[in-house]
């Protein structure tokens, strides 16, 4: 086994600014799945930018973060769920990840927060139109301002101007239409470098996949600024189901005879079988897993010195490496050979080749700070409860973190039932509380916690909850599907992380189904509520504005139905007589 | 007498203190049905508020707690109910059993019989005081609210009690319970009129000379106005805000939180469309508060049985009700007794009543839990509860009206009548 310094010697390399640049990671992950982790950088000095005298950093976003008065922004399309228990510590320490669905947040520069608040709805509104998200449905209820959670990535002038705002869209289906213009910001544009291998099927396929766009100011000491634009895709593929072909997409079980069976089971029959773990490592290349072919290097990278360095894969050494290309390429090795790293060839076409191989070594994986899981607990339409379990693997170490619940206005919690338990300890871990209560059709509720896990322990939230009932108005065409709540953002505090992003995880999102009104009969309960009413008023009034008198003293026949009816009778009968 | 009030009161005493600490689990059961609790009476809301109340965190900043404020205060002295329920199960208890008082007063005062301008030719049927009070305390409804500790106990006990001091003739006791029942729960405010003139009948018949009718009424208008200003002045001076206003009255009057109850309202505005339920809400407000002039001028010589018909209405047309409104009602027709013989519909109505109260909570339960009906099961039994409570309250009018018409025209008694 081999020491794991892969992560900090990438970060490291990513540390020199250049004015673009890019970068690929590849990682091969138990049980046939595969970390891609593309990066792309583009700086833009601050008086440039201020002139719209735009290069790498796109200018319809720059325009956009002019127009809205944002500082900096931070921008997650995410879908699926990172598997910690066997993938390991995330890429970026989460600091690159978003919840399901869209996940926005920036620090916008407003005298007041009311300012501040059209200012969001106009970047929102921008944004929805630049990314083809329903970002503009991020409203006053999808919107908060958390206190503990985030802190400025970049360096701010006057911090005390700026407000942060955060909205998230967990039902958004990230697809296709996200991913095109977010290409279209790349100074490549997908058509060359590493961005070559993004395509739509592929991406949104995987098993975990979260595109991100950051943007903030960075100074120099010296007092130089610029405009600082990331925008990273990560994603983890299941290699199998990546190389299924396009024209045959549907899974298929394997012939019998290319399975192979666990030998030590009883079978009845020729044509049953247990199937073994493939001990081997799959064999794959890049123009298999991706769906096309790296088409060689952006001609606006370096093209000398480490960032060059462009597409790396992270491997024990013994792990065999073919790179197949008519250009010329370099291959350089770093960290004990864990990692090699290609200069593309420019103008031509590269892939690269991993056979299938039985390893004798692996990587170690790193353990994340924390493991945490959300869910809601009780059964029925009226009420739950939700249940936080949030576990610290470190043997050594106590974990300081913050959690944060950003909850729909229609799923009203009650704080005097939120109870923080840890294993084996009696302590209440709960160090700090902010609470905002929702306000129906105005607000939703937002609950930021920063809590003590010790080492070992684990954590348990739990609290309760009723579920409202809406207009029948207000449901989506798919009321019984239920409705999605925004995944719980946890950040760690302690042991901090070694750069201003910080550490992150998040959990799933939820489903909350509500109680649902019959959507078919608005007029028929509109009119039976009315009888009702109008039984009760009607017998009431009947009785005060009339008079009593003797059943004798009022002429039997005369007035009425039966007295109509008895003329016409007579009538009739009078006409037969004759 | 004495001593069969207190064998009365200590076994309703002995049953509510049974049933708290034998189902230590009832309350909140009770707590969470939406018959009993209403987001407007909730226990489990009032806790909430309680908790952001002590944690310095407005409770009315928020879309969960519409309740008085002065609650607040009042529950932050008693021990936290989550863990020592007993001085709170202690104190609904004794609510339910001063409730019960007052009522006996009203029944002792025999005002529901004999006013100062009509006599009841039945006036021998009646029951004791003790029935009446037993009726009340051992009414399910009112020990289901009770064990719920929804605060609807509260509101009843304070109409209970302006109903007793208005029928005894004590201005000053019977406008302090009126304005705070109003303040509690807004719509007892209507029930001022017909109280009024019983205040006023009892004070006249009590005295030689009456009273001008006209400073009467102003002195007490305007004392019930500056009592429920003052009331108003100190919580919003408690909450440093008059942001309550909104939250506790203006969610009774425009109905944003439409969590199912065993009214009217609810489903009504969860169909309505959006362009119309302004209009609406106006329309069902002023069908509530057209009842109360059209009673009070047609029944002007029995007030207490206008007081006791309103308290029935509210609890059918008001928008957030629940089955202490009813228990209320329930309470106070025994004071009529003597009405029941004239009653043409009663085996039809309680059987209504009772099909819906055995058939709401099984419907529910099938919409929200087991999933094989939906909302229309349960609203159709909303739809039938309040049927038979205006058939109560038709049919008992009927009576009153024909035992007017008995005093009046003596010769007609026993016969066939006509409308005209």
């Amino acid at each position: 086994m081999l020491p794991f310094l892969v992560l900090l010697l990438f970060n490291a390399l990513l540390a020199y600014a250049t004015d673009y640049e890019e970068r690929l990671l590849l990682r091969p992950l138990p049980r046939s799945a595969l970390l891609a982790s593309f990066q792309f950088r583009s700086n833009e000095s601050s008086t440039s930018f201020e002139q719209q005298n735009f290069r790498y950093f796109p200018r319809s976003l720059g325009q956009i973060l002019q127009h809205a008065h944002t500082k900096e922004l931070h921008l997650r399309f995410s879908v699926g769920r990172w598997d910690a228990e066997s993938w390991g510590q995330r890429q970026w320490n989460g600091a690159r990840e978003g919840g399901t669905g869209v996940e926005l947040w920036a620090w916008i520069e407003a005298d007041d927060e009311e300012q501040a608040f059209s200012r969001w709805l106009t970047l929102t509104n921008t944004l929805s139109g630049l990314f083809c998200a329903s970002l503009n449905f991020i409203d006053a209820t999808k919107t908060i301002r958390p206190v503990m959670t985030f802190s400025p990535e970049g360096d701010h002038p006057n911090p005390s101007k700026l407000h942060l705002l955060h909205g998230t869209l967990p039902h958004e289906v990230v697809c296709t239409e996200n991913l095109t213009p977010f290409l279209k910001l790349l100074p490549c544009k997908g058509k060359a470098g590493v961005s070559s291998l993004l395509d739509g099927h592929k991406l949104f396929d995987a098993s975990w996949q979260t595109m991100s766009i950051d943007v903030r100011p960075v100074c120099e000491e010296n007092g130089d600024c610029s405009l600082e634009m990331e925008q990273s895709v990560d994603m983890v593929l299941d290699i199998d189901r990546s190389k299924r072909p396009r024209d045959n997409p549907i899974p298929r079980p394997l012939p019998i005879e290319d399975i192979e069976c666990d030998t030590s089971k009883y079978y009845n029959g020729h044509d049953t079988c247990f199937p073994l773990d493939k001990q081997a490592d799959p064999a794959w290349t890049l123009t298999e897993v991706f769906g096309r072919p790296l088409r060689g290097a952006c001609p606006l990278t370096d093209t000398e010195g480490p960032n060059s360095h462009t597409v790396c894969i992270n491997t024990p050494p013994e792990r065999t490496v073919n790179a197949n290309t008519t250009g010329q390429y370099e291959e350089h090795r770093y960290a004990s050979d864990t990692m090699r790293c290609y200069k593309l060839p420019t103008g031509s076409d590269i892939d690269l080749e991993l056979p299938e191989q039985q390893m004798t070594t692996g990587l170690v994986l790193g353990t994340p700070p924390l493991y945490a899981a959300r869910a809601i607990n009780g059964h029925g339409q009226e009420r739950g409860s939700v249940q936080a379990v949030i576990r610290n693997p470190s043997t050594s170490t106590a974990v300081d973190f913050v959690y944060l619940e950003a909850l729909p206005w229609f799923m009203k919690p009650y704080l005097h039932t939120l109870r923080a338990q840890v294993t084996g300890s009696s302590e209440n871990p709960i160090k700090e509380t902010y609470y905002r209560p929702a306000v129906d059709r105005r607000r939703g509720t937002h609950i930021e916690l920063k809590l003590t896990i010790p080492a070992g322990a684990t954590l348990t939230i739990t609290y309760d909850f009723d579920k409202a009932i809406l207009r029948y108005t207000e449901y989506p065409p798919d009321a019984n599907r239920g409705f999605d709540v925004a995944p719980a953002v946890i950040r760690v505090l302690n042991p901090q992380s070694s750069d201003r992003r910080g550490a992150y995880l998040r959990t799933t999102s939820l489903l909350l189904p509500l109680p649902t009104p019959d959507f078919s009969m608005p007029y028929n309960v509109i009119i039976l509520t009315s009888t009702v009413m109008a039984l009760g008023f009607g017998n009431i009034f009947n009785l005060l504005v009339r008079r009593f008198v003797g059943a004798d003293e009022v002429p039997s026949i005369g007035g009425g139905l039966i007295g109509i009816l008895k003329a016409k009778v007579q009538r009739i009968r009078g006409r037969f007589s004759r | 007498m004495d001593q069969q009030k207190a064998l009365l009161f200590g076994a309703a005493a002995a049953v509510r203190l049974f049933l708290f600490t034998a189902f230590p689990s009832l309350p909140s059961l009770l707590a969470g049905r939406v018959e009993v609790s209403t987001p407007v009476t909730s226990f489990k809301r009032l806790q909430e508020g309680l908790f952001l109340y002590v944690h310095n965190v407005s409770p009315y900043d928020g879309g969960v707690y519409h309740q008085a404020p002065l609650l607040l205060p009042l529950f932050s002295l008693l021990p936290n109910p989550s863990h020592y329920p007993f001085a709170t199960n202690l104190l609904y208890t004794a609510v339910d059993l001063l409730g019960a008082h007052a009522l006996m007063l009203v029944a002792d005062s025999g005002q529901s019989i004999t006013t100062r301008l009509s006599k009841s030719s039945r006036k021998d049927l009646r029951w004791n005081s003790a029935a009446v009070a037993a009726s009340f305390l051992f009414n399910p409804f009112t020990l289901a609210a009770c064990i719920a500790r929804s605060t609807s106990a509260l509101t009843n006990l304070f109409v209970l009690l302006a109903l007793a001091k208005a029928s005894q003739g004590a201005s000053i006791t019977f406008i302090l319970s009126l304005s705070i029942a109003s303040y509690l729960s807004m719509h007892p405010l209507l029930l001022f009129p017909p109280l009024l003139i019983l205040c006023y009948d009892v004070r006249a018949s009590k005295s030689k000379v009456a009273p001008s009718p006209l400073s009467f009424t102003i002195v007490h208008a305007v004392a019930l106005v500056v009592t429920l200003c003052g009331l108003l002045y100190v919580s919003a001076l408690l909450m440093g805000s008059w942001e309550f206003l909104s939250a506790t009255y203006g969610v009774r009057l425009l109905l944003p939180d439409l969590t199912p109850n065993v009214g009217l309202w609810w489903y009504f505005f969860t169909e309505m469309f959006d362009s119309f339920r302004e209009f609406f809400l106006g329309v069902f407000w002023l069908h509530v508060v057209s009842y109360m002039p059209g009673l009070t001028i047609r029944l002007r010589k029995q007030p207490l049985y206008v007081a006791t018909t309103l308290t029935g209405i509210f609890a059918v047309f008001t928008p957030y009700p629940s089955i202490a409104d009813a228990a209320l009602y329930l309470s106070l027709v025994p004071l009529f007794r003597h009405l029941f013989p004239l009653m043409r519909y009663s085996f039809l109505a309680s059987a209504v009543v009772l099909y819906a109260s055995f058939l709401g909570p099984t419907f529910y339960h099938l919409w929200i839990y087991a999933g094989s009906g939906n909302a229309n099961f349960f609203y159709a039994i909303t739809l039938v509860w309040s049927l038979g409570f205006s058939i109560i309250i038709g049919d008992s009018l009927y009576a009153v009206l024909r035992d007017e018409l008995d005093v009046e025209r003596p010769e007609l008694r026993g016969k066939e009548v006509a409308r005209i």
